[in-house]
């Protein structure tokens, strides 16, 4: 029985033709209700313009649309360039060069990537890997007001794509590799000025949890759990850096993010449930105090991070509307939960996990399987999902006519161990070493379609490599994803048959948008430019006899080199 | 045995431990301090935080002076230690790389002699490198120039490091062939 | 005193009475063997010297008695080996009640020791040092971090061996206050003769004011001199190696720091600790210890001074 999914209230961007945000809309649902291009005429989609971004690192970005206009922010060195969208081919409005240090390139973990800018009023606003934040004028690309909210000399770079709520800006650090203390901070869109920072590890009054914060299981309950789940000072750098999606509730006033995994990553280091790491939290905008958190992985022990996406969507479950979030966390489950207070209502695999056996839905815990568990060169094998967990920070998409959620992951395990490290600022702080393998039984990536309903799989599409961009789904009934070798596809939404794909200069690891260009059509526009973590064996140039590079990718990506090149274009498809 | 015979079997043996001789002195290990004073760069100026530096003039004379030995089986044992010590791991993986660049290819984005991996790693390079100026010591330093050199055969094989105890992820470095000339910068 | 027949607790009590059992057993059985040997040399001198061709007398009776002697050395085998087996069932059945877990790994050469908690907040770390309360048992888990180290502490227990990539365990109690020694015993390197660390068992009072005052950060230093030290000590070399808790100095590769100074010996037992030792230690440790993995330095006398004074702030 199809799920029946009732229609999100006020969710849906500005304008339809419209791609303000990276995610679309505060509900991060990726879904463009655009149908020009359905199911039967996919098949004659063709380019109608492309860009280069002069680049050949990883473009994991969005391009941003929003009054006749297109914005794409690249890869370090994390320019802007804006587009013209109101005649029919490119028009180049301007370009702006943040001037980002390049040193910040030496503290970037997983390639320098940048996950897309946000409008908001006539502003266009993003981050550099240095972390600055700029706001620029988004007709002229003149710059209104910039701010650093870090160094990256600590270890501390920049690269989500952060969202604005009313009069705020919110944004994230990245740097977990680097022991690096995470925060989700609000700047005044207007001046840049930080109104309030929420840390992700410390006492209460630094994660901004106070008398209103209600977990709803007990295990989240607790004075200053921030440091007494630390070993003494542990948590200053511990890690719970906010560098994933950030989604909001405008109805309940509740924004929703993940916080990322624990430093160091070695966990024998760090006992106890380490607080508030690998944590979905729920916030008021206008003062960053917690009303909810729940811990998706305590004393995470595989980099599983927290950090993926919260899709708001109302269901049908149990004979009545649930307002819930969708979290397919890296951890192997996708968690279905009720956004207003936390609770858990269903947390399935949806890939292979030998790590652990379940969440327990009375607590909430999730069973790890200690046998799983690497040792001080003692190797643990077939850990599944491995650290680049079952999906990482590739975005999934929501289809309200079907009731799926299009993932777009990978399946693989890995082999690792420990050794000790020692914390230096501004060098890694790991502590493992890993290699990655494809799961027994899986393809490498797949594009799957859950359904939270029914908690199973309705479809995937099997991937060759890991798929590494994100989705897109419409009102034709289409899913747009890209593969690491350069393919760009649209699949039938209902039953993932391929309809229509392209070869693009590059792997393809960034998210594709629908938009309405100036004379009324639809467009899919898509960056290619291979790299990210699981392209960096292209991107950053790596050797393929050392498989424990590039925290363990290397050993599952080596026959990508011979697929695809480096390189950075925007694509624009429309239909002739 | 005849008496001619028996001269022979000495002589030869005589020979024999002579020649092996000379092999002792490389891998001799000095166990006081150093005796030549670091570079007072070295202490000068040493930073409160890791910033990747400017490229610097390079320490090329030190190389010689500071007793610099690629041929010493324990220097490139040493120089292994500290490459795990002090985190060259987390961003160099076991040579192939990470978010650092791999050092066991043909690649080198600043130069492969000692003394410029020697300035690479005290004064760090632009793009991310960090400093370590003033962190790790000149000694040691020297002993890690030569273990990144051997990570892509550039040292004596019979000196270079064989199968460490970790996982495993390149072949030893006693079986890495050194780059071939047509591929050097 | 480093002694294994100075039994400090049950498990050392146990394998040093079987060692007296043996040892008594073996004396007796040795004196006798001695006399037999004495009086057969003597018999024979004797018989020599009356008839030289006399034959031996008493064959039948020295049957008996060779036959009765090879029986009793049986019994006594065996009853050393039901000794053994005794004591070996009582080295495994201490009771664990409220044992406190502490997890050594041992490094060439010093130890690290990690004193566990069931609260993450209260858990401490040290080096060189194993501080155990009186009367209560300690589970000690053993890891190692290089090559195959030996935990000994003769006054508690025996040897147990610490293997890179296995994870065992050792268990003991001490009956009584006191000082003791432990030492590596197994051959692990040029320094394998320093690797020692010192084992306090204190009453259980004085144990939980020292666990209490480990868990605290070093303290700020007041002294000019010793806050450069400790500018010297954070933007130099040592916060590479080595941790001092409540500093940004977070190294793993040496022993930690934060109380230094309580301790009593530096460098795993190389020399005792003092401020003018550990002058000598920091400039040129390869003199006092050769081949340890701690590099010398070359230090200004006003900056060794300096960071010696911040390491005497460190108790």
């Amino acid at each position: 029985m199809a799920a029946c999914a009732i229609a999100q209230a006020a969710l849906v961007a500005a304008s339809p033709g419209d791609w303000p945000m990276a995610a679309h809309d505060d509900a991060n649902t990726r879904y463009s209700p655009l149908a020009e291009i359905t199911v039967s005429n996919v098949a004659r989609l063709r380019p109608a313009w492309t860009f280069s971004t002069s680049t050949d690192k990883g473009e994991e970005g969005a391009p941003i649309v929003a009054d006749r206009a297109m914005f794409v922010a690249t890869a370090f060195p994390n320019r802007v360039l804006a587009f013209d969208l109101s005649g029919s081919g490119p028009r180049l409005l301007w370009t702006f060069d943040p001037k980002a240090n390049p040193g910040a390139r030496g503290v970037a973990c997983c390639d320098v990537v940048n996950r897309g800018a946000v409008y908001a009023d006539g502003r266009l606003f993003f981050c550099t890997l240095d972390n600055q934040v700029l706001a620029l004028d988004a007709r002229t690309g003149r710059e209104l007001w910039r701010r650093s909210l870090g160094e990256f000399a600590t270890g501390q770079s920049m690269t989500m794509a952060p969202i604005v709520v009313r009069d705020k800006l919110l944004v994230g650090n990245d740097g977990d590799d680097f022991g690096v203390r995470g925060f989700i901070a609000a700047l005044d869109v207007a001046t840049g000025a930080e109104r309030w920072r929420a840390w992700s590890t410390g006492p209460d009054a630094d994660v901004r949890i106070g008398p209103g914060f209600a977990p709803f299981y007990a295990g989240d309950r607790g004075k200053d759990l921030g440091v007494s789940t630390w070993p003494p000072q542990a948590w200053r750098i511990g890690g719970g850096t906010v560098n994933g999606w950030l989604s909001y509730d405008a109805q309940l006033d509740l924004v929703y993010h993940g916080t990322g995994s624990p430093a160091p990553r070695n966990p024998v280091q760090r006992p106890g449930d380490n607080k508030w790491t690998s944590t979905l939290f729920a916030r008021r905008p206008d003062s960053g105090e917690a009303v909810w958190a729940y811990q998706t992985s305590p004393h995470d022990r595989h980099r599983y991070d927290g950090g993926n996406e919260s899709v708001l969507v109302d269901l049908a479950i149990g004979g009545r509307t649930r307002h819930v979030l969708l979290h397919p966390d890296r951890n192997g489950y996708v968690y279905v939960m009720d956004r207003a207070t936390g609770e858990l209502l269903s947390a399935d695999p949806y890939v292979l996990v030998t790590t652990s056996h379940g969440v327990d839905p009375a607590s909430g815990a999730l069973r790890y399987d200690p046998g799983k568990d690497p040792g001080l060169d003692r190797v643990a094998r077939e850990i599944c999902p491995g650290s680049a967990g079952a999906k990482n920070w590739q975005p999934s998409a929501w289809s309200p006519r079907t009731g799926l959620l299009y993932l777009p992951h990978q399946n693989l395990c890995e082999d690792a161990a420990l050794y000790e490290v020692g914390h230096v600022s501004g060098t890694p702080y790991l502590g493992t070493q890993a290699r990655m393998h494809r799961a027994p039984g899986a393809p490498r990536g797949e594009l799957a379609a859950w359904d939270p309903v029914a908690r199973r799989k309705a479809w995937t599409a099997r991937e060759a490599f890991p798929v590494w961009s994100g989705a897109l789904a419409t009102a034709g009934d289409l899913v747009f994803y890209g593969t690491m070798d350069g393919w760009f596809k649209a699949v039938d939404a209902r039953n993932g048959k391929e309809l229509w794909k392209f070869r693009t200069v590059s792997g393809i690891v960034g998210q594709p948008v629908s938009f309405t260009a100036g004379d009324g059509h639809q467009c899919i526009a898509v960056l290619a430019g291979v790299g990210g973590w699981a392209g960096l064996v292209v991107s950053n140039d790596l050797d393929t006899r050392d498989g424990t590079a590039a925290g363990g990718f290397v050993e599952a990506m080596k026959d990508l080199p011979a697929a695809t090149s480096r390189g950075g274009m925007l694509y624009v498809f429309r239909l002739p | 045995m005849s008496s001619v015979s028996r001269k022979a079997a000495v002589a030869t043996a005589l020979a024999a431990i002579l020649l092996a001789m000379p092999g002792c002195e490389r891998e001799a290990r000095r166990f006081d301090k150093a005796p030549v004073a670091p570079d007072a760069r070295a202490r000068a100026g040493a930073l409160a935080s890791f910033t990747a530096g400017p490229p610097g003039r390079g320490l090329q004379e030190r190389a010689a002076a500071g007793g610099y030995d690629e041929r010493s089986a324990w220097t490139l044992a040493q120089g292994k230690r500290w490459y795990r010590w002090f985190n060259c791991i987390g961003c160099h993986a076991q040579g192939g790389g990470g978010s650092g660049p791999a050092l066991m290819d043909a690649g080198w984005t600043y130069g492969k002699t000692p003394g410029d991996i020697f300035t690479t790693l005290m004064d760090g390079r632009p793009n991310g490198m960090p400093a370590f100026r003033g962190r790790i010591p000149e000694e040691q330093a020297w002993q890690i120039v030569a273990y990144v050199r051997s990570l892509s055969g550039l040292v004596p094989s019979d000196a270079e490091t064989n199968r460490g105890d970790e996982l495993h992820g390149a072949e030893p470095e006693e079986l890495r062939e050194p780059a071939r000339p047509e591929d050097k910068r | 005193m480093n002694d294994a027949l100075d039994a400090a607790g049950p498990q050392a009590a146990w394998i040093a009475r079987l060692w007296w059992i043996s040892l008594w057993l073996c004396v007796a059985v040795f004196i006798g063997v001695m006399a037999a040997l004495g009086w057969a040399l003597w018999r024979s001198h004797r018989a020599a010297a009356a008839d030289g061709n006399a034959p031996v007398r008493g064959d039948r009776a020295l049957r008996v008695l060779v036959a009765s002697a090879t029986l009793l050395s049986s019994v006594l085998l065996v009853g050393l080996l039901e000794a053994s087996v005794l004591t070996d069932r009582a080295l495994g059945r201490l009771p664990r009640g409220d044992a406190l877990s502490i997890r050594v790994t041992a490094h060439q050469w010093w130890w690290e020791m990690v004193y566990e908690d069931a609260r993450a907040d209260r858990v401490f770390a040290t080096a060189n040092e194993l501080v155990i309360p009186v009367g209560r048992p300690v589970v000690v888990t053993l890891e190692a971090d290089d090559v195959i180290h030996s935990f000994w502490v003769p006054n508690l227990h025996g040897k147990k061996d610490l293997i890179p990539g296995r994870s065992t365990t050792i268990e003991f109690r001490a009956d009584r206050a006191g000082r003791f020694v432990g030492r590596c015993a197994e051959f692990c390197g040029l320094q394998h003769a320093f690797m020692a660390y010192d084992v306090v068992a204190l009453p259980p009072d004085r144990y939980a004011q020292w666990a209490d005052h480990e868990r605290t950060s070093a303290p700020e230093p007041r002294a000019a001199e010793a806050v450069r030290g400790r500018e010297l000590f954070l933007t130099g070399s040592c916060m590479l190696c080595h941790a001092v808790q409540g500093t940004s100095a977070q190294g793993r590769r040496g022993p930690d720091l934060t109380h230094f100074a309580s301790r009593s010996h530096i460098g795993a037992g190389s020399i005792a600790n003092s401020p003018q030792a550990l002058a000598r230690w920091i400039e040129d440790p390869q003199k006092l210890k050769p081949g340890a993995n701690m590099p010398s330095h070359f230090l200004p006398p006003d900056d060794l001074a300096a960071l010696v004074a911040y390491l005497e702030t460190l108790t």
